[in-house]
Protein backbone atom coordinates (compact mmCIF):
# COMPACT_ATOMS: atom_id res chain seq x y z
CA UNK A 1 0.00 0.00 0.00
CA UNK A 2 2.84 2.39 0.80
CA UNK A 3 3.93 4.75 -1.95
CA UNK A 4 6.66 7.27 -2.47
CA UNK A 5 5.64 10.88 -1.82
CA UNK A 6 6.56 13.16 -4.68
CA UNK A 7 5.99 16.87 -5.27
CA UNK A 8 2.96 15.98 -7.44
CA UNK A 9 1.42 13.92 -4.63
CA UNK A 10 1.79 16.77 -2.17
CA UNK A 11 0.30 19.32 -4.56
CA UNK A 12 -2.63 16.99 -5.19
CA UNK A 13 -3.30 16.56 -1.48
CA UNK A 14 -4.84 19.97 -1.07
CA UNK A 15 -6.47 20.28 -4.49
CA UNK A 16 -8.28 16.97 -4.63
CA UNK A 17 -11.04 16.66 -2.04
CA UNK A 18 -11.66 12.98 -2.69
CA UNK A 19 -14.87 11.04 -2.21
CA UNK A 20 -16.02 8.00 -0.29
CA UNK A 21 -18.64 7.28 -2.97
CA UNK A 22 -18.26 3.86 -4.60
CA UNK A 23 -19.42 3.12 -8.12
CA UNK A 24 -20.88 -0.35 -7.58
CA UNK A 25 -24.44 -1.64 -7.73
CA UNK A 26 -25.59 -2.56 -4.22
CA UNK A 27 -29.25 -3.12 -3.29
CA UNK A 28 -30.75 -0.60 -0.86
CA UNK A 29 -32.52 -2.09 2.16
CA UNK A 30 -34.62 1.06 2.60
CA UNK A 31 -36.24 3.75 0.49
CA UNK A 32 -37.11 7.39 1.05
CA UNK A 33 -40.06 7.68 3.43
CA UNK A 34 -39.41 4.39 5.23
CA UNK A 35 -39.67 4.43 9.00
CA UNK A 36 -36.55 2.91 10.48
CA UNK A 37 -34.90 2.40 13.84
CA UNK A 38 -31.19 2.91 14.41
CA UNK A 39 -29.80 -0.35 15.72
CA UNK A 40 -28.70 -0.52 19.33
CA UNK A 41 -25.15 -1.63 18.68
CA UNK A 42 -22.11 -1.01 20.86
CA UNK A 43 -19.10 -2.09 18.82
CA UNK A 44 -15.69 -1.83 20.44
CA UNK A 45 -14.24 -0.77 17.07
CA UNK A 46 -14.79 2.39 15.03
CA UNK A 47 -18.36 3.42 14.30
CA UNK A 48 -19.99 6.57 12.96
CA UNK A 49 -23.28 5.79 14.68
CA UNK A 50 -23.45 8.15 17.67
CA UNK A 51 -24.76 6.84 20.96
CA UNK A 52 -27.63 9.32 21.14
CA UNK A 53 -29.16 7.93 17.94
CA UNK A 54 -29.06 4.24 18.85
CA UNK A 55 -32.51 2.74 19.35
CA UNK A 56 -34.23 5.88 18.04
CA UNK A 57 -36.90 5.87 15.35
CA UNK A 58 -36.65 8.07 12.27
CA UNK A 59 -37.54 8.39 8.60
CA UNK A 60 -35.33 8.02 5.55
CA UNK A 61 -35.17 11.49 3.94
CA UNK A 62 -32.56 11.01 1.18
CA UNK A 63 -30.76 8.03 -0.32
CA UNK A 64 -27.26 9.38 -1.07
CA UNK A 65 -26.20 6.27 -3.00
CA UNK A 66 -23.44 3.76 -2.33
CA UNK A 67 -20.47 4.66 -0.13
CA UNK A 68 -17.57 2.80 1.44
CA UNK A 69 -18.17 1.90 5.08
CA UNK A 70 -15.97 3.66 7.64
CA UNK A 71 -16.58 1.02 10.32
CA UNK A 72 -14.96 -1.71 8.24
CA UNK A 73 -12.26 0.46 6.67
CA UNK A 74 -11.00 1.35 10.15
CA UNK A 75 -10.24 -2.33 10.75
CA UNK A 76 -8.85 -3.52 7.42
CA UNK A 77 -12.15 -5.27 6.65
CA UNK A 78 -12.57 -3.76 3.21
CA UNK A 79 -14.89 -1.10 1.86
CA UNK A 80 -18.16 -3.06 2.39
CA UNK A 81 -19.93 -0.60 0.05
CA UNK A 82 -23.54 0.07 0.97
CA UNK A 83 -26.24 2.71 0.75
CA UNK A 84 -25.88 5.80 2.88
CA UNK A 85 -29.01 7.71 3.84
CA UNK A 86 -29.90 11.04 5.36
CA UNK A 87 -32.29 10.05 8.14
CA UNK A 88 -34.57 12.48 9.93
CA UNK A 89 -35.15 12.13 13.67
CA UNK A 90 -37.39 14.51 15.57
CA UNK A 91 -35.64 16.34 18.39
CA UNK A 92 -38.30 14.98 20.74
CA UNK A 93 -37.51 11.39 19.70
CA UNK A 94 -33.89 12.01 20.67
CA UNK A 95 -34.07 14.38 23.63
CA UNK A 96 -37.60 14.02 25.01
CA UNK A 97 -40.65 16.20 25.54
CA UNK A 98 -38.84 19.37 26.71
CA UNK A 99 -37.47 20.36 23.28
CA UNK A 100 -39.36 22.25 20.52
CA UNK A 101 -41.78 20.08 18.56
CA UNK A 102 -40.74 21.55 15.18
CA UNK A 103 -37.03 20.70 15.54
CA UNK A 104 -35.46 17.68 13.91
CA UNK A 105 -32.01 16.30 13.16
CA UNK A 106 -30.85 14.91 9.83
CA UNK A 107 -27.94 12.54 10.15
CA UNK A 108 -26.17 10.43 7.52
CA UNK A 109 -26.34 6.73 8.39
CA UNK A 110 -25.23 3.60 6.56
CA UNK A 111 -27.53 0.71 5.73
CA UNK A 112 -25.91 -1.55 8.35
CA UNK A 113 -26.94 0.88 11.12
CA UNK A 114 -30.66 0.62 10.36
CA UNK A 115 -33.53 -1.80 10.86
CA UNK A 116 -37.20 -1.57 9.88
CA UNK A 117 -39.50 -0.07 12.48
CA UNK B 1 -16.53 2.38 20.36
CA UNK B 2 -18.23 4.14 23.25
CA UNK B 3 -15.71 6.70 24.38
CA UNK B 4 -15.07 10.39 24.96
CA UNK B 5 -15.04 11.40 21.28
CA UNK B 6 -18.78 10.67 21.07
CA UNK B 7 -19.85 13.77 23.02
CA UNK B 8 -23.29 14.43 21.54
CA UNK B 9 -25.78 15.23 24.28
CA UNK B 10 -23.21 15.67 27.05
CA UNK B 11 -23.53 18.62 29.41
CA UNK B 12 -20.97 20.67 31.32
CA UNK B 13 -18.48 21.77 28.68
CA UNK B 14 -19.60 25.39 28.63
CA UNK B 15 -20.40 27.60 25.63
CA UNK B 16 -18.63 27.34 22.27
CA UNK B 17 -16.48 30.47 22.08
CA UNK B 18 -15.99 31.89 18.59
CA UNK B 19 -12.61 33.55 18.13
CA UNK B 20 -12.49 36.82 16.14
CA UNK B 21 -10.15 36.57 13.11
CA UNK B 22 -9.16 33.07 14.08
CA UNK B 23 -5.82 32.12 12.48
CA UNK B 24 -5.51 28.87 10.52
CA UNK B 25 -2.95 27.69 13.07
CA UNK B 26 -2.36 29.07 16.56
CA UNK B 27 1.19 27.70 16.63
CA UNK B 28 3.66 26.81 13.88
CA UNK B 29 3.92 23.20 15.11
CA UNK B 30 0.20 22.72 14.42
CA UNK B 31 0.75 23.19 10.71
CA UNK B 32 3.63 20.71 10.84
CA UNK B 33 1.43 18.18 12.67
CA UNK B 34 -1.22 18.55 9.96
CA UNK B 35 1.37 18.17 7.21
CA UNK B 36 2.89 15.08 8.84
CA UNK B 37 -0.52 13.41 9.14
CA UNK B 38 -1.48 14.25 5.54
CA UNK B 39 1.83 12.98 4.18
CA UNK B 40 1.58 9.74 6.17
CA UNK B 41 -2.00 9.26 4.94
CA UNK B 42 -0.97 10.00 1.35
CA UNK B 43 1.87 7.51 1.72
CA UNK B 44 -0.72 4.78 2.24
CA UNK B 45 0.52 3.80 5.69
CA UNK B 46 -2.99 4.03 7.16
CA UNK B 47 -6.39 5.35 6.14
CA UNK B 48 -8.56 8.19 7.47
CA UNK B 49 -10.88 5.90 9.41
CA UNK B 50 -7.98 4.15 11.10
CA UNK B 51 -6.63 7.62 11.94
CA UNK B 52 -9.94 8.60 13.54
CA UNK B 53 -10.07 5.35 15.48
CA UNK B 54 -6.56 5.65 16.88
CA UNK B 55 -7.59 8.99 18.40
CA UNK B 56 -10.78 7.46 19.81
CA UNK B 57 -8.65 4.84 21.54
CA UNK B 58 -6.78 7.45 23.60
CA UNK B 59 -7.52 7.35 27.35
CA UNK B 60 -10.47 9.76 27.83
CA UNK B 61 -8.72 12.01 30.36
CA UNK B 62 -5.76 12.38 27.99
CA UNK B 63 -8.04 13.04 25.00
CA UNK B 64 -9.71 15.92 26.84
CA UNK B 65 -6.53 17.61 28.04
CA UNK B 66 -4.48 17.78 24.85
CA UNK B 67 -4.96 20.20 21.97
CA UNK B 68 -6.64 19.28 18.69
CA UNK B 69 -3.39 19.03 16.71
CA UNK B 70 -1.70 17.18 19.56
CA UNK B 71 -4.27 14.45 18.91
CA UNK B 72 -3.26 14.55 15.23
CA UNK B 73 0.42 14.30 16.08
CA UNK B 74 0.03 11.55 18.68
CA UNK B 75 -2.40 9.71 16.41
CA UNK B 76 0.02 9.84 13.48
CA UNK B 77 2.92 8.57 15.59
CA UNK B 78 0.75 5.79 17.08
CA UNK B 79 -0.36 4.72 13.59
CA UNK B 80 3.20 4.69 12.22
CA UNK B 81 4.28 2.51 15.16
CA UNK B 82 1.28 0.16 14.87
CA UNK B 83 1.85 -0.24 11.14
CA UNK B 84 5.53 -0.99 11.65
CA UNK B 85 6.84 2.06 9.78
CA UNK B 86 8.84 3.12 12.83
CA UNK B 87 9.33 1.56 16.24
CA UNK B 88 8.46 3.22 19.53
CA UNK B 89 12.14 2.93 20.46
CA UNK B 90 13.25 4.75 17.31
CA UNK B 91 10.75 7.52 17.99
CA UNK B 92 11.84 7.88 21.63
CA UNK B 93 15.50 7.89 20.63
CA UNK B 94 14.95 10.61 18.02
CA UNK B 95 12.97 12.72 20.50
CA UNK B 96 15.81 12.42 23.02
CA UNK B 97 18.34 13.31 20.33
CA UNK B 98 16.39 16.41 19.26
CA UNK B 99 15.78 17.62 22.81
CA UNK B 100 19.52 17.21 23.40
CA UNK B 101 20.20 19.41 20.38
CA UNK B 102 17.84 22.07 21.69
CA UNK B 103 19.75 22.24 24.94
Amino acid sequence: MSRVITREVVQGLYKHTGTARVDVDVAASFKVGDTIRARNINPTGHTRLPRYIRGKQGQVAVDHGVFQFADSLAHSSGKQPQHLYSVRFTAREIWGADVPAQDSLYIDLWDDYLESA
Amino acid sequence: MNSIHDMGGMHGYGPIVREEDEPVFHHEWEGKALALARIALAGGHFNLDEFRHVQERMPPAHYLTIRYYERWLEGTVAMLVEKGVITAEEYAARLAELSGEAL
